[in-house]
């Protein structure tokens, strides 16, 4: 397996934040985490970017332990809710930053970030600092720079929370664009029932700390506990002709 | 305006003239004799002046950049609290009791009376301030982008040149601009510290004004101000228009 994680505990001044986390996860595939605020989706993220070291607990990556390595050893990149630009440089030098970092030359920086420039579909925002780009354009900048340095694994931590229905959609399909033009391996967390389904290739459910992973997705729609039963027939409510019958409005 | 100038211009007039007695409306002599005494004689104010700028650029620098990196080192301790609250300390105490209870210290470490001495005192009561003034600077968002850093494979190192010092550029400049201006008029450590021995500027100015000399006083006095009205210049060209 790609990515292997066995029994990881976690605990903040007694309080069990993420309990026994075990799952598994194939190259190339994209694994929705689903869950509501305060369940444990951050610090579960945090543990395998290696932000945060885990009670106990082991992580192996291409059959390597990285339990105890550090985040800048890993190659995994850990995306936040807020596109966190670093603002005293443009679009174009926050793409390249991690490329800056490993000390690539040039003239490869220069292809690569343009090639990207290219399939984020930001042509002519190049030079524009961080100011002075929306919302969506900001995020795609974010998601430029994680790509470029061609992690092993991109977490990524509702990264279109803070966007606006459309803008949402429009970085879902360039989300699914990117994961199979660049061959990302991902972990994707939202609170988004609907985004969930839509960006996994598996799908896990996270209560109390606990995550259990659908490698189906019917098997996910079919467990009462996950709310996807809740809102279908919420929906058949709502679209039902006569109010009486269950119809909502 | 003329109001606000008029001490400034005054003063200006002043380190240009002598025998200007009560009721003269004219100085008895106006020219640049008094620059030219004073910067080339026996009174050694060229020599307190250089003084002046080395110890405040020390200082300055020291304490800016020590107090960057020792503030981050306090925002992720467990107990960041008490230690800002310890930061306080040398300003509860007037400088002269402060330096008076250093005293004993300097002298067992061979600190007193002499430019290192009087650098370190005044550090103490530099460093503290750039402690406080770079604790606003520390954040969750600041440590969002350590981590981002981190997990794009950059060491602290590079964190450190590469994003954070950039981020901080504007507040180290204003620090740096603060703690150079404590160290500048600081007249109360440096005279109990330097013992009469490190004659800053300050501490001369003052000393021209207990004898009532006060062409030299006021010629001192346009020295001192000097640096300051350069640093106001460059905080105003290059870090407030920045930061609007």
């Amino acid at each position: 397996m790609f990515l292997e994680v066995h029994n990881i505990i976690k605990s903040f001044n007694n309080e069990h934040v993420v309990r026994d986390l075990n799952f598994t996860l194939d190259a190339h595939k994209t694994l929705s985490i689903l869950g509501k605020s305060g369940c444990g989706k951050t610090t579960m993220l945090k543990i395998i970017a290696g932000l945060v070291k885990p009670d106990s607990g082991s992580i192996s990556l291409k059959s390597k332990n990285i339990t105890s390595a550090r985040p800048e050893q890993r190659n995994i990149v850990y995306l936040y809710q807020e596109d966190l630009l670093f603002p005293h440089l443009n679009a174009f030098e926050n793409i390249a930053f991690g490329l800056r970092l490993k000390k690539t030359r040039d003239p490869q920086i220069k292809e690569k970030v343009n090639h990207m420039i290219d399939s984020l579909e930001l042509n002519g925002q190049a030079s524009k600092m961080p100011t002075q780009l929306s919302g969506g354009q900001r995020q795609r900048v974010s998601f430029g720079r994680a790509i470029i340095t061609n992690p092993s694994l991109l977490l990524l931590d509702e990264p279109f929370g803070s966007l606006d229905a459309g803008t949402r959609q429009r970085m879902q399909s360039l989300f699914k664009k990117l994961t199979k033009e660049f061959d990302i391996t991902s972990l994707f967390v939202t609170h988004d029932l609907k985004e969930a389904v839509l960006m996994g290739d598996e799908i896990g459910f996270m209560r109390a700390g606990r995550l259990q992973v659908y490698k189906e997705k019917q098997d996910f729609i079919n467990d009462p506990e996950t709310g996807v039963q809740e809102e279908i027939e919420y929906w058949k409510g709502l679209s039902s002709p006569n109010p009486s019958q269950g119809g909502k409005l | 305006m003329l109001l606000i100038l008029f001490p400034f211009i005054f003063m200006v007039l002043l380190s240009l003239s002598s025998s200007w007695r009560f009721p003269e409306v004219f100085p008895g002599y106006f020219g640049f004799k008094n620059w030219v005494t004073l910067l080339g004689s026996e009174a050694g104010l060229l020599q307190s002046f250089i003084i002046s700028i080395v110890i405040s650029l020390s200082v300055g620098i020291v304490s800016t950049f020590s107090g960057f990196l020792i503030s981050r080192a306090v925002f992720y301790h467990k107990k960041k609290r008490i230690l800002t609250l310890f930061a306080y300390f040398p300003y509860v105490l007037a400088p002269v009791v402060f330096g008076a209870c250093l005293s004993f210290f300097f002298l067992k470490m061979g600190l007193f009376g002499n430019v290192t001495g009087v650098i370190v005192a005044q550090f103490l009561i530099a460093f503290p301030y750039a402690l406080i003034f770079f604790g606003s600077f520390w954040n969750k968002k600041i440590k969002s982008y350590e981590d981002l850093v981190a997990t794009l494979g950059g060491t602290s190192q590079q964190t450190f040149f590469k994003v954070l010092f950039p981020l901080a550029k504007s507040m180290l400049l204003i620090c740096f601009f603060q703690t150079f201006l404590i160290s500048w008029f600081e007249y109360g450590l440096t005279s109990i510290i330097g013992v009469g021995k490190v004659q800053t500027l300050t501490i001369k100015v003052f000393l021209f004004i207990k004898e009532a000399n006060y062409y030299y006083g006021a010629l001192s006095c346009c020295l001192l101000i000097f640096p300051p009205v350069v640093l106001l210049y460059f905080n105003k060209r290059y870090v407030f228009k920045n930061l609007i």
